[in-house]
């Protein structure tokens, strides 16, 4: 009853007999692993785990997000972060010391910003920051939106694939954990970055997928000189 | 997806694009994305269709059942035509009695069947004074992606047009079809950047500074208008926006609606 | 419109719709169909047409339903006013009341809320054509769409009803055999046999209780294997490099 590397599973399926093959998206019951989402069943270093195919962005500590400002109070500006949960940028978290009257001249609703999250607590109260020379406020380019179970297959293994993207689109790219892309290039290779995310989200299962777009991506190029 | 907030970036872009003379879908301002329209999807009621319209899904069902008429028309038909924006279409909508969108989507439908004298509503009476058929319309979105006013004017013209009245099930005779003599549609165009756009999708709806629907009949008259939203459009605009509603009525109504 | 006289239901041992006893009506699913919702399910029985959709987890508004530790989770069962057969007056009735409540709770159960704190999964049913079983249907097609939506879940959920006509216990009674027949049961459970959804109306003995219990979870276990292809199908359905390459729209990406 062993499933193993990339099988469609649903909730509730039987992945094993060994309680210590529980890896993320499995339960154990009964001393049985079993399935809790409908996604790809994926055995890795002794451990089983179910890769979602759709499902929620929900933050961690630590992980870079591209975010939206939907509200202004009196010293934080509240963030849409593509999530259930929204994110909290305190005015001490501003790269630069301002007075709270100030705030809708830097950050005002509707400015998207790449921002870290600072702390999530039990109750997912999400602290964001910007105190970083990698993190601000995002003027140019395009922010486009996959779901944020695809974000490890665009990444790729170490970064494999978002490097060879970066590199043969002559683009700036970055994923947020979020499944927020910002891109930032000249216009038709932002068009043709756009075109390839997307095949990568709607193919992120399947195999030999880096190769493909490396293909597509020579093709395009030649298409267009 | 950001449903409540809108991006200054994704404004921005869509200006630029407009500004280039393009939309995010690479269609032409007067260009509407793919329909297809199924009717007869519902066979409990008496006429029904289901309209894709790009991704925007919207269902119409007909019922057709004996009724009082109204005081100062007794010896003609009735239409009641009602809309649902159900929560299961879009993140935006709530439960709960209809908002001024969904009375206002209701009302517009109405108008168009109704102004252009589609519905022989004469041959609709029964027993003068007495009886006469009431047609319900009722417009189910489903899957609210732009331009849910077009999807549910054509929903509702194409059911009228495959109803049958069902006389025999109340003894009154025998069934027949629904008479209908006009072919009433509905376009919309949305105004964003200084330029007009046919059949908005999500992001140009969001985008919109206002909105215009126009309804044409068979023969190229207007037989509603409404313009939405809360800014000013000039003449001009009016004027085009019309001339192009009046060819693109012609053009679904060739294509979907032909007898 | 009322039949006079008595009916036979069985005729041969076949039904009125030329079922066997233990038979249930054609099915039809199909995942993700809803571009909106975060997951959806359109899903036929019968004569019974519904359409799920599951958005969430979400915030929850009003702000004081929220719960610390845990997701809340809200279904809402309606019927389109062309449903019926008579025009039915838009908007939720008592009977919508019942069955959002009772199909709420047969979901529940196995929907892992922990994960999500202070949100909301949303479950919405929307009945297009009705020909009795519309509440096992919806919960059918609301455990398919909850999975294609990611929420974590111990398992699927699958439904069912027995009735009873002329003495005989039938699985999956059509609107003839509701109305008309003796009782309905209809059950939900998971597919190790546990009960989430149990209600009854009308005259069974102890012995045809449980005989129709017997039948309806034989039926939930057929339509498990259904909607478990249905999921799996699906997903052998995505990613078909030709189609993106012709696609005009960017499906899925949305600039924001």
């Amino acid at each position: 009853m062993d499933r193993t590397d990339r099988d469609v599973v649903v909730p509730g399926d039987l992945l094993s007999e060994n309680p210590r093959d529980s890896g993320e998206g499995t339960y154990v019951k009964d001393d049985k692993v079993y399935s809790l989402l409908y996604g790809l069943a994926n055995r890795r270093r002794d451990k089983i785990r179910v890769i979602p195919l759709a499902g929620k962005y929900t933050p961690s500590t630590g992980d870079i997000v591209i975010g939206i400002i939907s509200d202004i109070t009196f010293s934080n500006w509240i963030v849409n972060i593509n999530s259930p949960y929204e994110g909290l940028l305190h005015i001490s978290e501003y790269p630069k010391r301002i007075e709270t009257t100030e705030m809708p001249k830097y950050l005002s609703m509707g400015s998207s910003i790449m921002a870290r999250v600072k702390d999530v607590d039990s109750t997912m109260k999400v602290e964001l920051t910007l105190n970083d020379k990698r993190l601000g406020s995002l003027k140019k380019g395009r922010v486009i939106e996959i779901s944020p179970s695809r974000v490890p297959r665009l990444i790729g293994k170490g970064g494999s694939m978002i490097n060879m993207l970066k590199k043969e689109l002559d683009c700036n790219i970055f994923v947020g954990q979020n499944g927020r892309i910002w891109v930032n290039g000249r216009d038709e290779d932002m068009d043709l970055a756009l075109k390839i995310i997307h095949i990568i989200e709607t193919e992120a299962h399947t195999s030999g997928l880096t190769d493909r777009i490396s293909e597509f991506l020579k093709n395009e190029k030649i298409a267009r000189s | 997806m950001s449903d409540d907030v809108l991006s200054e970036i994704k404004k921005d872009y869509l200006y630029h694009l407009v500004l280039k003379g393009e939309r995010t879908s690479g269609r032409s301002f007067d260009q509407y994305r793919e329909i297809s329209l199924e009717t007869d999807v519902i066979k409990k009621a008496d006429g029904s269709a289901l309209v894709k319209l790009g991704k925007t899904q919207v269902m119409v069902g007909v019922k057709i059942q004996p009724g009082e008429p109204y005081p100062d028309t007794p010896n003609t038909g009735v239409i009641i035509t009602n809309a649902e924006l159900v929560p299961l279409a879009s993140p935006c909508f709530e439960p709960g009695p209809p908002t001024e969108y969904g009375i206002e989507l209701a009302r517009l439908v109405d108008r168009g069947i109704r102004e252009s004298k589609s519905l022989d509503l004469e041959a609709l009476c029964i027993e003068p004074g007495k009886n006469v058929w009431i047609v319900f319309i009722d417009v189910h979105i489903l899957d609210d992606c732009g331009n849910i006013m077009d999807a549910s004017s054509l929903g509702a013209i194409a059911a009228l047009m495959t109803a049958t009245v069902p006389a025999e099930q109340y003894n009154l005779g025998e069934d027949f079809p629904l008479p209908v003599r006009d072919i009433p549609v509905a376009t919309t165009a949305t105004e964003f950047g200084g330029v007009f756009m046919f059949d908005p999708d999500s992001d140009e709806e969001s985008v919109a500074d206002t909105k215009l629907t126009v309804i044409t009949t068979s023969d190229g008259a207007i037989c509603g208008m409404q313009k939405s939203g809360a800014n000013a459009m000039s003449q001009d605009h009016i004027h085009r926006i019309v001339d192009i509603s009046c060819e693109k009525g012609m053009e679904i109504r060739e294509k979907f609606l032909d007898v | 419109m009322r039949m006079n006289g008595d009916i036979s239901f069985l005729k041969d041992g076949f039904r009125l719709d030329g079922r066997r006893p233990d038979e249930l009506r054609p099915i039809k699913i199909e995942v993700g169909v809803l571009s909106r919702a975060d997951g959806s399910c359109y899903l036929e029985m019968g004569n019974n047409k519904v359409m799920a959709a599951v958005y969430g987890p979400r915030e929850v508004h009003p702000r004081h339903l929220q719960e610390v530790t845990r997701a809340i989770v809200r279904f809402r069962y309606n019927m389109a006013s062309f449903s019926v057969e008579e025009r039915k007056r838009p908007g939720p009735d008592r009977r919508s009341h019942e069955v959002s409540k009772v199909s709420r709770e047969a979901l529940a159960p196995v929907i892992q809320t922990s994960y999500f704190p202070r949100s909301v999964i949303d479950i919405f049913v929307e009945v297009l054509q009705a020909d009795a079983g519309t509440r096992t249907a919806g919960i059918n097609a609301a455990s398919v769409a909850l999975a294609d939506a990611g929420i974590p879940m111990k398992s699927m959920i699958s439904a069912c009803a027995a009735g009873k006509v002329d003495g005989q216990i039938v699985m999956d009674p059509m609107k003839l055999e509701d109305n008309f027949g003796d009782a309905d049961m209809p059950i939900a459970m998971t597919p190790s046999g546990e009960i989430t959804l149990l209600q009854m109306d009308g005259n069974l003995t102890i012995r045809e209780m449980k005989e129709g219990l017997d039948v309806a979870k034989r039926g939930c276990q057929q339509i498990y294997e259904l909607q478990k292809a249905a999921l799996i199908e699906r997903y052998s359905r995505m990613g078909d490099l030709e189609r993106c390459k012709n696609a005009e729209s960017t499906q899925g990406i949305q600039v924001i």
